[in-house]
């Protein structure tokens, strides 16, 4: 017997066991690290993950800004309106770097007209404001998280914002008989790449709070890329000849959480947008200033006593 | 001595292998048993996804007529199963004579059938089994607390006072307790229409209650299931637009801080052998499972008992509400997925009746102060038109 041929089996052997027990432990989930890749090879998305950016409030580049404005002194210089006008710092928009591919949505001349109406009543037209289903892409990049539920035949969302949820189908699955919210999702692998084509929608979502809207005819592109184990490149691209002149492309990354204690839990506004939309439609109506069925906000701050000593 | 290499090489992937086998079968759950023929997912578990529907019904407590037995016999079954058919052929509809006169075709009779389009289909076919309920032996909701009693009956008292003197209710003047706030979270359909609060969970889209039995008769349910290694994603069609997600993980973390109550409870999974274990604590007191509030503890196991049957047992316990725990059993039947797809509900986005009932309500109460109708407490919209 050859003795180095013994020593190279032998090796060999020991090497594999070694991996054996590695990609064991990865698998199981017992080990300190994360597995990356699910049985059968493909990427393991599963956990709970979220987007760290200000896309919702506005996709392209923005400076901070009130939610709701009025003019101020300059003209370029609006500050907080009521009703977010007791909120102070709390009612402003984030600044953002924005995530649309050339910081541009390419809409039609009317639509852009359109898109900047909605801008300016965004409290009475944005779905998000009453509660309703997001839609695909808003529901990846709102700023609450969402869990991933992957098996080798479906991947489930659900999404903490308003128990809203979509099932890719990595499979044949039949046509619904009619326009979604969300969309229907059909998915595949492109090496370690989710590719989900999205169709189906109806023309109630929004893109942001600043009334980026799409027509019934919208067509969703997704790519999910893994960058490590704890995020996700996201790419989108949307098409809609209704509404834009030519396909557009958002970009950004979705993070996993990582806390021991993480765990989706409902963000359930359902009831909390009763009062605003049916409050003027009580018998007994709990704000005492609705006029008709318009809301009036009489906002009241009162100058704290520990701020008064400085203004004597 | 090539050889030699060669079956030193087999035996390490073999060792390796067995190691991997070994490694997964020591975590609950994970152990593979092929010689049964169970479907498994590609990391080992039991697989318990698909398309789940409730199309042979089961009543979930049991009719007094069956005493303690579990199973119906032949003749049984035969009659439960003419009377289920016969009741299918009229669905929603109430065509029972009304005190001597025929019902058949009166208004009492379709009041309720205008909705059974949005219903789906009627089961049609029956178990053997009498009721869901396994434990107690009476297959029957165990006797409630005195201080549940107590809490229930204040509450239909209230529902009582507030139909007073309508078509719906008893006789008598317009209650005193017109005005009062309901002496819990309500849920149920109030003759009143205040404000939201007043109207019934299924009315304001709360979605049904707690996500451990699918309805059936009126509601033909449907959950669909997708299964991963740290969690198991539910969706639950319960019908007429109303649809509701639910995640349990798969975790060994403790349950959420007692202050933090959740509609649907926190529910935290973890298997046992081949079953999905799942425990459900913090319910809130806008949670309702048959009589039991926030302080409700469900333990649901799943198991895949075949390739068709989804076993879905759960004990409910709630000291505050019921003398003993008790324990049912749901068993699912697999849909087929190339031709069934479950909808996204989308009861809250198009809730013009909860609006439409407020605002006509206003309407009646300003029509009866210009003495052009009469008092809206006089009249009954609570008892019609639904399930509640």
């Amino acid at each position: 017997m050859d003795s180095r041929s013994i020593w190279r089996g032998v090796f060999l052997a020991v090497g594999v066991v070694a991996i054996a027990l590695a990609v064991s432990i990865r698998m199981t989930g017992q080990g300190s690290t994360r597995e990356g890749r699910m049985p059968g090879g493909a990427p393991n998305l599963n956990g709970i993950w979220q987007a760290m950016n200000t896309a919702n409030w506005d996709l392209l580049a923005h400076t901070v800004r009130p939610a709701v404005a009025q003019p101020g002194v300059y003209a370029n210089h609006p500050v907080l309106a009521a009703p977010v006008l007791a909120l102070g710092s709390v009612g402003l928009v984030p600044a953002g770097p924005g995530v649309v591919e050339g910081n541009e949505i390419p809409y039609k001349p009317e639509t852009a007209a359109m898109k900047r109406d909605n801008g300016e009543h965004w409290l009475d037209r944005d779905p998000e404001v009453r509660c309703y289903m997001p839609g695909i892409p808003r529901a990846m990049y709102m700023p609450y998280p969402f869990q991933i539920t992957q098996s080798a035949t479906k991947i489930q969302m659900v999404f903490a914002y308003a128990n809203a949820s979509r099932t890719i189908f990595l499979e044949d699955a039949p046509k619904p008989p009619a326009d979604k919210w969300m969309g229907h999702s059909v998915g595949h692998w492109e090496g370690n790449t989710l590719v989900v084509h999205v169709t189906n929608f109806n023309d109630r979502t929004w893109l942001s709070r600043s009334g980026d809207f799409h027509s019934d005819a919208l067509d969703v592109v997704e790519r999910f890329t893994p960058l490590s184990p704890d995020a996700l490149r996201y790419e989108v691209t949307l098409t809609d000849p209704n509404v834009y002149t030519r396909p557009w492309k958002m970009s950004m990354v979705l993070y996993r959480q990582l806390e021991e204690n993480s765990t989706l839990m409902d963000f359930r506004c359902l009831e909390f947008v009763e009062e605003p939309f049916l409050g003027h439609l009580r018998k007994n109506q709990l704000v005492k200033h609705w006029e008709g069925d318009t809301i009036v906000l009489d906002v009241t701050r009162r100058v704290p006593d520990g701020d008064k000593k400085y203004e004597r | 001595m090539k050889i030699s290499a060669r079956f030193l090489l087999t035996f390490a992937v073999v060792a390796a292998a067995t190691i991997v086998a070994l490694t997964q079968g020591k975590i609950p759950g994970f152990r593979g048993d092929a010689s049964k023929g169970d479907p498994r997912t590609a990391w080992g578990a039991p697989d318990l996804q698909g398309i789940w529907n409730t199309n042979t019904f089961v009543p979930l407590e049991r009719s007094a007529q069956y005493g303690t037995r579990g199973t119906m016999s032949e003749e049984e079954h035969a009659k439960a199963l003419a009377d289920l058919q016969e009741r299918n052929k009229r669905p929603g509809r109430d065509s029972r004579d009304v005190a001597g006169k025929p019902g058949l075709g009166t208004e009492k009779d379709v009041a309720r059938a205008y909705n059974e389009f949005w219903f789906g289909d009627k089961p049609a076919r029956l178990s053997y089994r009498t009721s869901m309920i396994v434990d107690p032996q009476d297959g029957r909701i165990p006797a409630l607390t005195p201080e549940a009693a107590k809490r229930i009956a204040d509450k239909r008292e209230f529902l009582a006072a507030l139909l007073q003197g309508t078509s719906g209710g008893r006789p008598g003047p317009i209650s005193p307790r017109r005005n009062d706030p309901s002496p819990d979270y309500n849920l149920d359909r109030v003759n009143r229409a205040d404000g939201p609060e007043d109207r019934g969970g299924p009315e304001r889209c709360f979605g049904d209650g707690v996500p451990v039995v699918l309805g059936t008769g009126t509601f033909g349910g449907v959950m669909q299931l997708v299964q991963s290694p740290d969690s198991v994603s539910m969706y639950y069609d319960v019908g007429q637009g109303s649809g509701y997600a639910w995640v349990v993980p798969i975790t060994n973390r403790p349950h959420l801080p007692s202050n933090v109550r959740l509609y649907r409870g926190d529910p935290i999974g973890h298997w046992e052998n081949d079953t999905l274990v799942v425990d459900i604590t913090n319910f809130s007191d806008e949670t309702n499972f048959h009589g039991a509030r926030e302080n409700l503890h469900i333990v649901e196991k799943i198991k895949r008992v075949n390739a068709n049957t989804l076993s879905v047992q759960f004990t409910a316990a709630d000291p505050t509400t019921w003398t003993r725990s008790w324990t049912a059993v749901q068993e699912l039947e697999k849909t087929d997925e190339k031709t069934t797809l479950v909808l996204e509900g989308g009861c809250h986005e198009g809730n013009y009746g909860l609006m439409g009932l407020l605002i006509n309500t206003r309407a009646a109460e300003r029509a009866f102060r210009e003495g052009r109708g009469p008092d809206p407490a006089t009249q009954d919209n609570a008892t019609g038109g639904g399930d509640n």
